[in-house]
């Protein structure tokens, strides 16, 4: 009898807590003034001061900042077609979206203001006013732990689910509708590139994958993949595995025909279920059940989904080749690896993040391409590098740039100073190209693969091709979303306008990169600044030689010391 | 209990102070202290110690005897092995490390914030000496706060159009663009900025860009755009304005000194 | 005193309301929309009349754009695919005008039986223009063996975005809650994929087929506002046409639409 009291009064407590949570996350902010003055000095000069995402900023932003007229919001913890809750508003505002021009408020705006600001662009959308339930936010309940097995059962899921069609086959965003997407409001939008995590705009873990996924990305082409609309909806995992089996045979015998037409049966009955549940109609328990059982397929296959998704990137953007993690090339004897050679395996490469020319017009403020990878090998006489960078679109200058006249191509630059400073305080080449000081090129083009033109510059706008060519060997391909690009040269040559290179001389190095299907052409690219390159000198031999020897002159030293002792003593 | 030696003393003193410079103090306390400073440290400390042994003979014999000892004492021969052996084993991991050691590039010696030229230009007008010049919109502040203003406001759009990329939506440098550039861009939230320099010197470091610099400021470095060739002089003016208006700083002012 | 300085700012707030609702129509208007009675209901109409007609286009008649097929050409490139936005045939038939009655409070109910699809087949969408009954599902087909995301850019209703995957035939759709439109549909995955549907409270829409002709059956003898709409033509909401029907009799209404 008493634990039965006991057990009611927790259920109320518990209830009654979970009453005042609900009510807490619901009712938190409370449109003010404060709310309209802090959105009016942080937040209008993008989003517009009528929330419709057209401020006087919002024209050189892609991904545009949000217009919050059609409480279209992409990062939810909701299902499809559901409004955010208030803490989906107040997290994306703390965090900010990475790879977006969206920064985090979290140091710059007190937490009450930030609750202010949410309340405030709520009232730019009247759903939240009429909307009388709370939000159907995404079950996390049965989450299938980080596995081998659960990334290969993703994988599959990624095929048959048609996540190539934008992402492309691992993931790098290159699919073969990448460029033809468009959002809401008509502007083009990229697929994310799986493999750049770090750009993720609702964040890179798996649940923040899973959200993304189940409940889409409003506003994007990113459909949401919860229910009826998943792949064979309403059956189990194994009864799926065998339809996917029939459906993939080229032609049926009429006993598979049957087979299939009853799982198909199965499906219709569960997606009539999904259907009415979302017109409204209220299911039988039974009929909940089946559409419980289905739901909970759905879910465990999406568990895998994101696993898979998950493990297409790294934890964490890699340290950017700054400091001493600068780029050494390293010594090999012998012939140094060609592109596709294992050897560079071996090597881990080195990071350096690109960001868009907004130095010159004209200008890059959109930039697609995050980064470029690079390793290097080097023996007595060459230096081999290999360069990596992602790019969704493969452009080899077919389309003509209307206001340059120039074809739009996908391209990288590497630069040298053509001498290298001696010393830290000598000046080296202006950044973009040099000026004053000369810079060395090689310069790299989609159209000819197979070829690298050595530029002498004085000035982003002050390129000449050099007289003499034919130094360097090149190499390079595109594959996935990934272009490859080897490059080969002698250490010294005969040319004056070349730069010469030594081991153990640190060499400014920096880059550019064009990604043609962005509008990159002549000066709107990216762009790096000086990052630092060198060959790594071979390890002195003098350390074989050194260490002994000092260890025997101190052992002699304590033999010394002791006779001299024992002298005195005597 | 046996007393410790003064030898051992010595030693203990040395180890923990290294211990307490290297792991306590730095690290747990505050950041990690610089090996230069801890060696310092240690050498003032070894001297302190040097002093307090060889202030009397008698000391100094204490002091010397566990040494002796060691040497010449045939009950001691396993302590005198073992050190026979740890001594240059140590020396010689020690120089092995040093001349493995991996070169790393030089830093750089820029100064940030290099002094000005004498002369205040915008593109080829000279507007006039860089001490005397003043926002010409400042004045508004106190005669015509509508017209001020609605010449921060202008400094808010010119702001969001062009600069807050790499200087950020809060001015503190920490933009979508800034992680990744070398210098970073200027952080105008921090104290030590606004308050210390005139408009005329954020005049000339707008207009003018990192390639105006003078050497000491690195101007090959910098990506920060030759503004003038994009902002009239007026836009320049007002966005100064609106630096010091959002974040609260009043830029250095002589005038009134005078 | 108090009172009309009350009644001032009260008409000024009014003022500013009215103002930002027409901002707001007008940045939301790229779309002209139909326009659909406050009320509707529906009963038997026993010898009801009839309106129909022939909607011609007229002016210079742009070159059909041929759309560019970027992907999965071995199904979508089969034949040569072009912009329907202004599909006019014979004698300057206009086809996918919507021809409606914008006034009607009460006449029949729905032909039940009727099945709602709209076929995928080739990477095109057919109908272009598709009538779609408050409440009722629409049914995706899909027998290419491609996938499609079927992406309704809904904005009174919930927006649908759901993939179709290759093997899925058919996909029903939920039906909505409120009358809109025309909303566009697109996928995107083929991006060139385009079409509209019209979710609409009463029976009385007709789409116009190759010869421009509609046919609106089963009209209760009266007057009425008869409207259109057409994707690149425009509509005539501001100036509808005005048609009686008497029982049992044909009335005729044609149209000559130009591009907006």
């Amino acid at each position: 009898m008493v634990n039965r009291n006991v057990v009611t009064l927790l259920m109320l407590v518990f209830g009654l807590l979970c009453a005042v949570m609900l009510v807490h996350a619901q009712n938190a902010p409370e449109a003010s003034e404060r709310g309209k003055e802090v959105y009016e000095q942080s937040c209008a000069h993008c989003h517009g001061t009528e929330g419709r995402g057209d401020g006087s900023a919002a024209e050189n932003l892609l991904p545009k900042p949000r217009d919050f007229t059609r409480g279209l919001y992409k990062i939810r913890s909701t299902e499809s077609g559901q409004l955010p809750t208030d803490q989906d508003l107040f997290d994306i505002i703390t965090i900010g979206m990475p790879g977006s021009s969206m920064p985090g408020w979290e140091t710059s705006l007190s937490a009450d203001e930030r609750w202010e600001v949410v309340a405030y662009i709520k009232t730019f959308y009247n759903g939240f006013k009429e909307s009388e339930a709370p939000p159907r936010q995404i079950s996390l309940e049965g989450k299938i732990a980080y596995s081998e097995q659960s990334v290969e059962t993703g994988k599959e899921l990624y095929v048959e689910l048609g996540c190539v069609e934008c992402h492309g086959n691992v993931g790098r965003g290159d699919g073969t509708s990448a460029p033809t997407l468009t959002d809401e409001w008509g502007f083009q939008t990229w697929p994310a590139n799986l493999a750049q995590s770090w750009n993720f705009r609702g964040g890179a873990d798996t649940e923040a994958i899973f959200k993304r996924f189940i409940g889409g990305i409003a506003g994007s082409p990113m459909p949401a993949f919860e229910g009826d609309s998943f792949l064979h909806f309403g059956l189990s995992v194994e009864e799926s595995k065998r339809l996917t089996e029939l459906e993939n045979k080229d032609e049926m015998t009429e006993v598979e025909e049957t087979e299939s037409e009853k799982f198909y049966e199965k499906m219709d009955v569960a997606v009539d279920l999904a259907l009415n549940r979302a017109e409204g109609i209220e299911l039988t328990a039974a009929e909940q059940q089946t559409y419980d059982d289905a739901m909970k397929v759905v879910y465990e296959k999406s568990w895998h989904l994101a696993n898979y998704v998950k493990s297409l990137a790294p934890e964490e953007r890699p340290e950017p080749a700054i400091g001493k993690n600068v780029l050494r090339s390293q010594y090999v004897q012998g012939e140094l690896p060609g592109m596709e050679d294992t050897a560079w395996e071996v090597l881990q490469s080195r990071h350096f993040p690109l960001v868009g020319q907004v130095v010159i017009e004209p200008r890059q403020f959109n930039p697609t391409i995050d980064s470029v990878n690079i390793k290097s090998f080097y023996n007595d006489t060459e230096v081999a590098f290999l360069f990596m960078w992602d790019d969704r679109t493969h452009t080899t200058g077919d389309e003509i740039d209307e206001s340059t006249g120039k074809p739009l191509e996908d391209a990288l630059a590497i630069q040298f100073p053509v001498k290298v400073p001696q010393g830290p305080t000598a000046p080296k080449p202006y950044f973009l190209w040099g000026g004053r000081l000369p810079v060395y090129l090689w310069h790299w083009k989609a159209s000819a693969p197979e070829q690298v033109v050595e530029i002498t510059a004085k000035g982003i706008n002050n390129a000449e091709v050099q007289a003499a060519q034919g130094a360097l060997q090149a190499q390079g391909a595109y594959t996935d979303g990934q272009y490859k690009l080897w490059v080969k040269r002698a250490l010294k040559t005969d040319d004056k306008k070349d730069l010469q290179l030594e081991p153990g001389v640190f060499v400014p190095i920096a880059f550019s990169a064009w990604d043609g299907a962005n509008g990159d052409v002549d000066t709107k690219r990216v762009v790096s600044s000086w990052y630092t390159f060198v060959l790594e000198p071979v390890p002195s031999s003098r350390r074989f030689v050194y260490p002994p020897l000092i260890a025997v002159l101190s052992l002699g030293l304590l033999f010394g010391l002791r006779a001299v002792v024992q002298r005195r003593n005597s | 209990m046996k007393r410790l030696s003064l030898f051992t003393i010595c030693l203990i003193i040395l180890i923990g102070s290294w211990v307490v410079l290297r792991f306590a103090i730095g690290g747990i306390v505050s950041v990690p202290i610089p090996g230069s400073v801890i060696a310092m440290y240690m050498g003032l400390i070894i001297i302190a110690v040097l002093v307090h042994i060889s202030v009397e003979d008698s000391l100094f014999r204490e002091f010397l005897r566990p040494i002796h000892e060691t040497l010449v004492d045939n009950n001691l021969r396993v302590r005198r092995r073992v050190i026979a052996v740890l001594i240059p084993l140590f020396l010689l991991g020690y120089t092995h490390s040093i001349i493995a050691q991996r070169a790393n590039p030089p830093g750089s010696p820029r100064d940030a914030h290099p002094s000005p030229p004498l002369e205040l230009t915008y593109k080829d007008e000279v507007i006039g000496t860089m001490q005397d010049v003043v926002n010409p919109f400042r004045h508004y502040e106190k005669d015509d706060p509508e017209a001020f203003k609605a010449h921060v406001e202008n400094g808010r759009r010119v702001y969001y159009d062009n600069c807050f990329y790499c200087h950020g939506d809060h001015l503190d440098g920490q933009a979508h663009f800034a992680p990744y550039l070398q210098p970073l861009p200027a952080n105008f939230q921090d104290p030590g900025i606004i308050p210390n320099f005139q408009e005329s010197f954020f005049f000339w470091r707008i207009a003018k860009g990192g390639p105006g610099l003078p050497a000491a400021g690195t101007p090959w470095d910098s990506a920060m755009p030759i503004w003038e060739n994009y902002l009239t002089k007026d836009e320049i003016w007002d966005v100064i304005l609106f630096l010091s208006d959002y974040t609260g700083y009043q830029p250095r002012t002589f005038g009134e000194a005078h | 005193m108090k009172t009309y300085l009350l009644a001032g700012f009260a008409l000024l707030l009014a003022c500013c309301y009215v103002g930002n609702a027409f901002a707001a129509d007008s940045g939301a208007g790229e779309v002209e929309m139909l326009v659909f009675p406050d009320s509707y209901s529906a009963a038997s109409v026993s010898n009801g009349g009839t309106i129909s007609g022939v909607v011609t286009f007229e002016g210079d008649l742009p070159e059909m754009k041929k759309l560019e097929i970027t992907k999965d050409q071995a199904v979508c490139g089969a034949t040569d695919k072009y912009d329907e936005s202004l599909v006019v045939g014979e004698g300057n038939a206009l086809k996918n005008t919507i021809v409606y009655l914008i006034d009607i409070s009460k006449g029949k109910d729905f032909d039940k039986a009727t099945k709602l699809e709209i076929d995928q087949k080739g990477c095109k969408f057919s109908p272009h223009v598709q009538i779609v009954p408050v409440g009722v599902r629409v049914t995706m087909l899909n027998t290419d063996k491609v996938n499609h995301n079927v992406h309704i850019f809904s904005s009174i209703n919930k927006p649908v975005n759901k993939q179709q995957t290759k093997n899925r035939r058919k996909m029903p759709l939920a039906g909505v809650k409120k009358a809109e439109g025309p909303v566009a549909v697109k996928c995107d995955i083929h991006g060139w994929m385009s079409a509209w549907i019209a979710y609409v409270p009463h029976p009385y829409f007709a789409v116009t087929n190759e010869k421009g002709e509609f046919t609106l059956e089963g009209v209760p003898a009266g007057t009425y506002k008869l409207g259109y709409w057409h994707e690149a033509c425009g509509t005539n909401s501001d100036s509808p046409a005005s048609v009686t029907v008497e029982a049992g009799s044909t009335a005729t209404q044609n149209f000559t639409l130009k591009l907006k």
